[in-house]
């Protein structure tokens, strides 16, 4: 509450109110109303962080106390474990699949939503339902039987099973993720409608075409948000762990196909128990979507465009 | 917002959080209002075992009504996994059933407790003496056996007929067996049986019937990769005949019998074990028949007789007693033997065996029939394999997926396991 000393009533003489009470009463008065904030973040997220950093140096099997090990963990992976680094592939090809076809979707929508005069809540609303229903894992089991064999894509195509064709199961998936685009899609529109009309009429009377006005116009001037939604699905992506597990049926296969990060993960600790593994696992994942935001952030710098930068 | 508001607000988020923090306390063998004792039993099954155990539990609930006993079941590989994380977290349920390949991580984690503490309460005088023994680790008896269980080949026994391919008699050499899948595939136009390439107990089935076994006495790896490459190598060739199930379906199994070729209607044998067999017969209407596990060519078995289901009590239970009671009721009672069948594999209390036998009826006869045409040809069965044989299950299957799906060679993916399982077995 710092806005106090310009606030009308306090003109006189800030120092002297008797209204206001002492700095101190309000400060604890707000640590009262962030105490369930500050609670839940220590004893759900921090204190766990603490622990599973702890656990990642240790040979832990859930039923015997962490035994100490050192680095051993990490040596592992590294060296050790075909399998980790079958899953790094796995997941770097799932994010480089999933990631662009989204974006790009949910831009082709918002789009052709911002153009409509009629029902532009309405379709907003669509498009958006599966972002709220497709987190659930009821529609990823829905997804699994559409694609299984026997399912409706493989009746009407005659596909065969993409759930149980290791060149097609990761497809499957990304294809889930990728249906979701209406937190990204909402995003776009927001920005779309930020562009200033002028901006189109200008290009208009200089004879651009549409397709030069998305290029000159729309992407410099969306490319703060487009560089958002990046960043954001990006390290969503990193993490996908609901659709690959309920379309494998829990396994991640077939023949490991999808076998995303976290699958493994899960795999490592709660299949084989090693909650050492595991942990080492979630903090090696931790640091890489670090330095792949950084990597983001760094190259945004030639490729997005902010207006009130524009005169520099 | 006024100074009262603030206090009760504060007060009302302190009665929220405390309800929060009770209510995820709520641990194991809590009694309610009313001094009931309420224990939890968990088992892992079919639909149909599941209606028997409910049937028996409520009786037991009627014959102690102070006793309320919840229960949950699952298939075999999702109960593995939510059975482990309960455990680890010291909510592992009062009463649980156990597989013969989790006694040993149980036990020495700490998990189970001690039975002969509830001697009283829970009487294994009556029990096939062999069978009780491999519930105890370290000469500590942490489970009792519910049932005696062996593989067999489970059939559709009318498109066997069909097929005219002569059924299967007494015993069969593995490359009978082959064979005959074979004739099966052509005659009927769908793979014979499940590819047993990915089934840990088949390989050890086959194993065993070459004189070796998947582990030794001291808990290391009992055969080399070139014993997995040839049993890699046969059933790879086998699927690529189309003789046993494509890869297609077979990365389809769960563990349940719903997900195999045979109970989708896609092939005329499965190898399973005999109590889960049952199943089949609600998928295959027009009846399932069993027939024996293949042998080594020389005729060596490699089936043998394995303690099914065992119960456990929890450590942390707040009512040992109580648990042990229903752990007894559940092995000694004779209405609940009647009830269960063969459900769990044959009883494993003789007294009650001798006396059940011969009322059983329908399928629970069908697999004791079976169990006794084996009596007396089998080998004893191994001991409890090592705690890291857990993890390992689940590495043969993805394995030789890379197999069936013409990724790796049987070489190639027999070395990867053997690695695997020896780092494994380290750990």
């Amino acid at each position: 509450m710092t806005t106090t000393a310009i606030s009308p009533e306090a003109k006189p003489a800030p120092a002297t109110t008797p209204k206001r009470r002492p700095k101190r009463e309000r400060e604890g008065a707000a640590w009262v109303f962030l105490s369930p904030w500050v609670l839940g973040a220590t004893v759900l997220t921090l204190l766990p962080m603490a622990v599973s950093l702890y656990l990642s140096f240790t040979d832990y099997d859930l039923f015997n106390p962490p035994k100490w090990v050192g680095l051993r963990n990490y040596v592992q992976m590294f060296t050790e474990d075909p399998r980790y680094w079958r899953s790094v592939v796995t997941t770097v090809t799932y994010v480089v699949i999933a990631v662009p076809l989204q974006l790009a979707l949910a831009l082709a929508v918002a789009l052709a939503l911002k153009g409509m005069k009629r029902g532009k809540g309405f379709y907003r609303s669509a498009f958006y339902a599966p972002s709220l229903l497709g987190a659930s894992m009821s529609i990823a089991l829905v997804w699994r039987a559409v694609f299984n064999d026997g399912g409706t894509v493989d009746n009407l195509f005659g596909t065969g099973g993409w759930v149980n064709k290791p060149g097609f199961a990761l497809l499957a998936v990304a294809l889930l993720t990728v249906w979701q685009f209406g937190a990204p899609m909402v995003i776009f529109l927001a920005g779309l409608q930020q562009i200033p009309a002028e901006l189109y009429e200008a290009a208009a009377v200089d004879g651009a075409s549409k397709w030069r006005q998305f290029l000159s116009v729309t992407v410099p001037m969306l490319s703060p948000v487009l560089f958002f939604n990046l960043v954001l699905q990006t390290i969503q992506a990193f993490q996908v762990f609901t659709p690959a597990f309920a379309v494998s049926a829990g396994k991640g296969g077939p023949a490991d196909s999808t076998l995303v990060y976290t699958m493994y993960l899960y795999d490592r600790g709660f299949v084989a128990s090693h909650m050492g593994y595991a942990s080492a696992m979630a903090w090696v994942l931790l640091v890489v979507i670090g330095i792949v935001t950084a990597v983001l952030f760094r190259t945004s710098r030639s490729w997005v465009f902010y207006a009130s930068e524009g005169d520099r | 917002m006024p100074g009262h508001r603030t206090k009760g607000f504060c007060a009302s988020a302190a009665a929220l959080a405390l309800c929060a923090v009770l209510a995820g306390c709520s641990g194991p063998g809590e009694t309610v209002g009313g001094g009931k004792v309420v224990l939890r039993y968990t088992w892992w099954g079919n639909p149909d075992r599941a209606e028997r155990t409910e049937q028996a539990v409520a009786m037991f609930e009627k014959q102690h009504p102070n006793i309320d006993v919840t229960t949950s079941f699952s298939g075999y590989d999702a109960y593995k996994q939510k059975l482990a994380t309960q455990a680890a977290g010291g909510d592992a349920p009062d009463v649980m059933q156990l597989d013969y390949r989790q006694i040993d991580q149980y036990a020495s984690g700490g998990v189970l407790l001690d039975l002969a503490q509830q001697k009283s309460v829970l009487r294994t005088s009556e029990i096939d003496q062999g069978l009780l023994a491999t519930g105890r680790v370290d000469d500590v008896q942490y489970a009792v056996p519910q049932g005696r269980g062996t593989e067999t080949v489970a059939y559709d026994v009318e498109t066997w007929k069909r097929s005219g391919v002569p059924l299967p008699g007494e015993s069969w050499t593995w490359s009978q067996w082959a064979d005959t899948m074979r004739a099966l595939a052509k005659k009927t136009g769908k793979p014979g049986a499940t590819d047993p390439g990915q089934s840990e107990d088949a390989f050890e089935v086959w194993l065993r019937g070459r004189g070796k076994a998947l582990y030794t006495e001291d808990g290391r790896l009992g055969f080399t990769a070139g014993d997995l490459t040839r049993w890699w190598t046969f059933t790879d060739k086998l699927r690529r005949e189309g003789a046993v199930s494509p890869a297609e379906q077979t990365t389809q199994l769960d563990g349940s019998v719903e997900n195999t070729p045979l109970g989708r209607g896609t092939s005329v044998t499965d190898a399973n074990w005999d109590a889960p067999a049952s199943g089949f017969l609600a998928l295959v209407p027009t009846g399932v028949a069993l027939a024996p596990m293949p042998s080594g060519e020389d005729g060596t078995p490699g089936q043998y007789f394995k303690p099914s289901m065992f119960l456990g009590v929890s450590a942390n239970t707040g009512h040992p007693k109580e648990a042990a009671q229903l752990v007894d009721f559940m092995i000694n009672d004779r209405q609940a033997a009647k009830i269960l069948g063969a459900s769990r594999g044959i009883p494993v209390n003789e007294t009650i065996r001798d006396a059940v036998g011969p009322e059983l009826k329908d399928f629970d006869k069908t697999i004791a029939d079976f169990q006794t045409s084996l009596d007396g040809k089998l080998k004893d069965p191994p001991q409890a394999p090592p705690s890291g044989d857990n993890a390992l299950q689940s590495t043969f299957q993805r394995d030789y997926d890379q197999v069936s799906y013409a990724r790796m060679s049987p070489r190639e993916a027999a070395e990867n396991y053997v690695t695997e399982a020896k780092a494994e077995l380290r750990s």
